[in-house]
């Protein structure tokens, strides 16, 4: 058992070095961002009544006027100590900042995943044991519409209905469930509905096709010729070869949940990842920018490399390399 | 023949065809019937007669739909037409889209073959563009170079070009790949072709069905980060219309006016809608096509 | 001539017909199958691919492609399948009757343990506890001849080899201690060495526990000193069925000379020539009319192309067969069926 856990803590190792190409890309571009502005970026960020006393400050406090290399490697070292530099304007710790943001976003994030994980493959377990059957078409056809309603759309109409009309729920706000675990439910149940529509409708649809090529395989058949009852078969039998695909599916939705906290999250005034983002946008705030970029392209590396080690875990059949 | 070809063939035939076909067809010709009315309407917008220009309040503030040509959709707050708005941003909105899959499709096109043809050093390069782009949420990214040079029409245009290259060039190097050993290629080869014909003769007319079955999907996806970012106010720069901004800028008059943001809503859920059913119509009728052909 | 009661009878089916529809209008792939079997009998199905075996296991197993209309009479140990529809009919035989498939390869999850596979229906048939199951599912696969028995239970299906593979399934039908053992096309994706190995296993199993047992094939070789009788079937309907020995050496129907006179035999010269069937198996979906082997049939006559010949049988009962043209030296030996029990394709 030992030696197990070893070697896939050395996959795991293997694979986040394969990421470092990437990382270092991405950081490297988030780096010259303020490079790529049209003139100074001083300029940009303090606004054309910008006296060149102040310009030469913040490109002395910045660096913006040094070449692109010497301050990634600038970074890269600070980035060691765990110094992710300051935010322009609040002067803040940008690593404060996104810790705290992060949680945010992580928070929903997940619970948008199991929630969505809970709907899309039970329901899917359930038209597959009856297909071509009523519950199958109409799930079909909504999880089709569901798919084609962009996350914007999504979240007015949601908050339409829950927040104006109905009023259950809150239409802005946060309170962290350190502080108010109610509370914070209250506040979470929109932006993780409104997040959960795509990811059901995504889950659904992966899951059911998934299930109707697994039922027609011959163990299935196997299991049919033994008189075990459907449900048995549909959790025990298919469910376990359909976990790779679903585990994909949960790799690729990290992209959309982290896109769509853009927008939940300025709708809802939820202070995440997403809102801070915007708010940097506005201001030109690079430090922010540039350590949200580089948190992203982590995030993203362990999580591929977490669903590659993920099939390995499943499927017996495969070997960790 | 086995005696377990009956009812082998019976298996193998998936249950899920049987759902599909009655309303399949109805869905597809409605999508590209949608699609290209919505196109004619956008590009000839300027000639509809009668239609007043979008940024011009005409009318009572946010009047519901009634039956006349500006009126259809209603009115804003600023008594502007929403109709007028949603064909005008619809035109901005395809444009941008269009220019950026043209963008995209042809970049990524040449990089994926070169990739998958050469192979090497290039083909790292490619895999590495794409496995980052698929590491950074589109938004971020548009975000980032919006902070950078501000939000316009072509820098829209450019930064959503971008996204999709790593994806068309990963599907045409997959197919320049699989083509590599066939027997056409090495006949070609062994003619005498160059290069340069053997990509443009042989391997790209094969790559065509996969590319185009994957356009309107992409397209759509386009469509859905551009409408998001008007939305959050960084895309099309407003006073010019956006499906985007104008449903952001209805949701203060939700509680008293909720009928008005029914036209964008409609318009941008349509048109993915659309071009998604054309996208899974194309990409079935290749599969299909495929299965005939192998047999 | 005695016909054993039903209620002696393992399984019992009586004019057996099945037929599906499909765009083009109904086939019908079962033509009036009669069959009986008794406790502890050996039973070969022969016939070549396409003549109905497996659709004929499956129609008796309710395993049958969904859309199918059967109609006629099967029983089991007795109770009569016929009026349940197919959910409850696999209910009740899966604890009955144990099935092994042709690809082993395939019939495994990979996914779940071969232990929790071969236990699965005596947990839910016999309610057996966890470490009962296990127990059993151990000392099966100790029957079946699988090493280290108590390791391999934890194993994975992709850890055995095609014979093991195999071996692991007849331990699955074996679970819960059916009174009949279908084999359906067991041996025939396996290497010829493998083969014997498992069919001399399946042969202990049947007499040690006491078992019916069903072999379907298309290689008579295989029902040769395996089985006590022999059913032969051809384009769905049964054309010959008696003791295996006696049809061995006194074949009656054409189709089954021919069979016998193809296999490859050891006392046969070097580079004899095989003898092969001219022509094709019928298509289901446009039979001919008279007997289906007919078109093939060196011997036909006329009648034999436009009407189905009525099951003849021998004196003591136990051999039948359907042909005009049968091969015998001693015609008079024979006597047509009483009409009550004849195949009726005479209309």
């Amino acid at each position: 058992m030992r030696t197990a856990q070893f070697s896939y803590l050395k996959a795991l190792g293997v694979r986040l070095a394969a990421g470092i190409p990437v990382f270092i890309v991405v950081t490297f571009l988030a780096t010259s961002l303020s490079s790529l502005v049209p003139g100074s970026a001083a300029q940009l960020i303090l606004g054309d009544n910008a006296s060149p006393e102040q310009i030469d400050a913040l490109n002395a406090r910045y660096g913006y006027d040094r070449p692109v290399l010497a301050r990634y490697l600038d970074w890269l070292i600070k980035l060691m100590h765990g110094d992710l530099g300051k935010t322009l304007f609040s002067q803040q710790s940008v690593a404060e900042l996104l810790f705290d943001r992060a949680v945010v976003t992580f928070e929903i994030a997940v619970l948008a995943m199991i929630v969505s994980l809970l709907i899309g493959v039970t329901l899917a377990m359930y038209s597959a044991s009856r297909p071509g059957g009523i519950v199958d078409s109409c799930l079909h056809a909504v999880s089709s519409i569901m798919l084609s309603i962009p996350t914007f759309v999504i979240v007015v109409l949601l908050g339409y209905i829950f927040a104006i009309v109905l009023r259950w729920l809150p239409a802005t706000g946060w309170v962290s469930f350190a502080q108010d675990p109610i509370g914070n439910l209250h506040y979470v149940a929109l932006p993780v509905m409104c997040l959960s529509v795509h990811q059901s409708a995504y889950f659904y649809r992966v899951s059911r096709s998934e299930f109707a090529a697994i039922l027609q395989e011959d163990y299935v058949m196997v299991a049919r010729a033994k008189g075990l009852p459907m449900r048995y078969i549909l959790t025990r039998h298919a469910l376990r070869p359909a976990l790779p695909q679903i585990l994909t599916v949960i790799g690729l939705s990290m992209t959309y949940l982290l896109g769509g906290s853009f927008i939940v999250e300025s709708y809802f005034a939820v202070p995440g990842i997403g809102w801070t983002v915007l708010n940097s946008v506005g201001t030109h705030d690079f430090p922010v920018m540039q350590a949200i970029l580089s948190l992203t392209v982590v995030i993203f590396v362990v999580i591929f490399a977490l669903v590659d080690l993920g099939y390995a875990w499943i499927d017996p059949r495969v070997k960790i390399s | 023949m086995t005696a377990a070809a009956p009812d082998a063939a019976i298996r193998a035939r998936p249950k899920t065809a049987r759902l599909r076909l009655p309303r399949g067809q109805f869905f597809e010709w409605f999508a590209c019937l949608f699609l290209i009315v919505l196109l004619i309407s956008t590009m000839l917008v300027d000639f509809i007669p009668g239609l007043v220009r979008p940024n011009f309040p005409y009318g009572d503030f946010s009047q519901p739909p009634e039956w006349s040509l500006n009126g259809l959709l209603g009115t804003d707050a600023l008594g502007r037409s929403i109709l007028s708005r949603v064909l005008h941003g619809g035109r901005t909105s395809l444009a941008i889209v269009a220019v950026a899959t043209a963008l995209s499709l042809s970049l990524g096109m040449i990089l994926g073959m070169l990739a998958g043809f050469y192979r090497g050093a290039l083909e790292r390069v490619v895999d590495l563009y794409t496995n980052t782009m698929s590491a950074l949420p589109p938004v971020l990214v548009l975000l980032a170079l919006i902070s950078v040079a501000g939000n316009s029409v072509p820098t829209m245009m450019l930064a959503l070009g971008i996204l999709d290259i790593g994806t068309y060039a990963r599907i045409a190097k997959g197919g320049v790949i699989a083509q590599n050993d066939r027997d056409y290629v090495m006949a070609a080869r062994a003619m005498g072709a160059s290069d340069r014909r053997l990509l443009m003769r042989e391997i790209l007319p094969n790559l065509i069905p996969t590319l185009t079955a994957i356009v309107p999907p992409l397209m759509a996806g386009l469509m859905i980060t551009e409408g998001s970012l008007s939305f959050l106010g960084y895309g099309i720069p407003s006073p010019a219309p956006s499906w985007g901004g104008m449903i952001a800028s209805s949701t203060d008059l939700l509680d008293r006016f909720p009928i008005l943001i029914l036209g964008p809503i409609l318009a941008i859920v349509l048109t993915v809608y659309c071009l998604n059913t054309v996208g899974d119509s194309l990409a079935k009728r290749i599969n299909d096509r495929g299965r005939e052909i192998a047999g | 001539m005695t016909t054993p009661t039903s209620i002696e009878l393992v399984l019992d089916c009586n004019s057996l017909s099945a037929q599906f529809r499909t765009a083009s209008g109904p086939i019908q792939v079962l033509h009036d199958i009669s069959l009986t079997l008794k406790p502890c009998t050996a039973l070969g199905i022969v016939g070549e691919s396409g003549a109905g075996k497996s659709m004929l296991i499956k129609t008796i197993m309710g395993l049958g492609p969904a859309g199918m209309q059967v109609s006629g009479h099967i029983s089991l140990a007795g109770t009569d399948l016929s009026s349940m529809n197919e959910r409850r009919r696999r209910q009740f035989l899966g604890a009955k009757v144990g099935m092994v498939f042709q690809n082993p390869m395939t019939s495994l999850n990979p996914f779940v343990r071969i232990g929790r596979q071969i236990e699965e229906a005596s947990r839910y048939y016999l309610k057996l506890g966890k470490a009962d199951a296990k127990a059993l599912a151990v000392d099966l696969l100790g029957s079946v001849g699988i090493p280290d028995a108590t390791d391999c239970y934890d194993h994975f299906p992709h850890q055995f080899s095609g014979g093991m593979k195999q071996r692991i399934m007849i331990a699955t039908a074996l679970a819960c201690q059916p009174e009949l053992l279908i084999a359906d096309e067991a041996t025939t994706a396996l290497d010829v060495t493998v083969q014997k190995g498992i069919l001399d296993l399946l042969q202990i199993l049947q007499s040690k526990r006491r078992m019916s047992m069903i072999l379907v094939t298309h290689n008579l070789g295989i029902v040769a000193g395996r089985t006590d009788e022999i059913l032969v079937l051809y384009g769905g309907h049964v054309v010959e069925h008696g003791p295996t020995d006696v049809v061995f050496a006194n074949p009656r129907h054409r189709y089954t000379e021919a069979l016998l006179g193809a296999m490859p035999r050891i006392d046969q010269p070097a580079h004899t020539t095989l003898r092969t069937i001219p022509g094709r198996p019928p298509d289901p979906a446009n039979p001919a009319p008279g007997c289906p082997f007919a078109p093939r049939c060196p011997a036909a006559e006329g009648r034999c192309h436009s009407s189905m010949p009525p099951m003849t049988v021998s004196g003591d009962g136990a051999h039948r067969f359907a042909c005009y043209v049968p091969v015998s030296t001693h015609p008079s030996d024979f006597r047509p069926m009483a009409p009550a029990v004849a195949t009726g394709a005479e209309q």
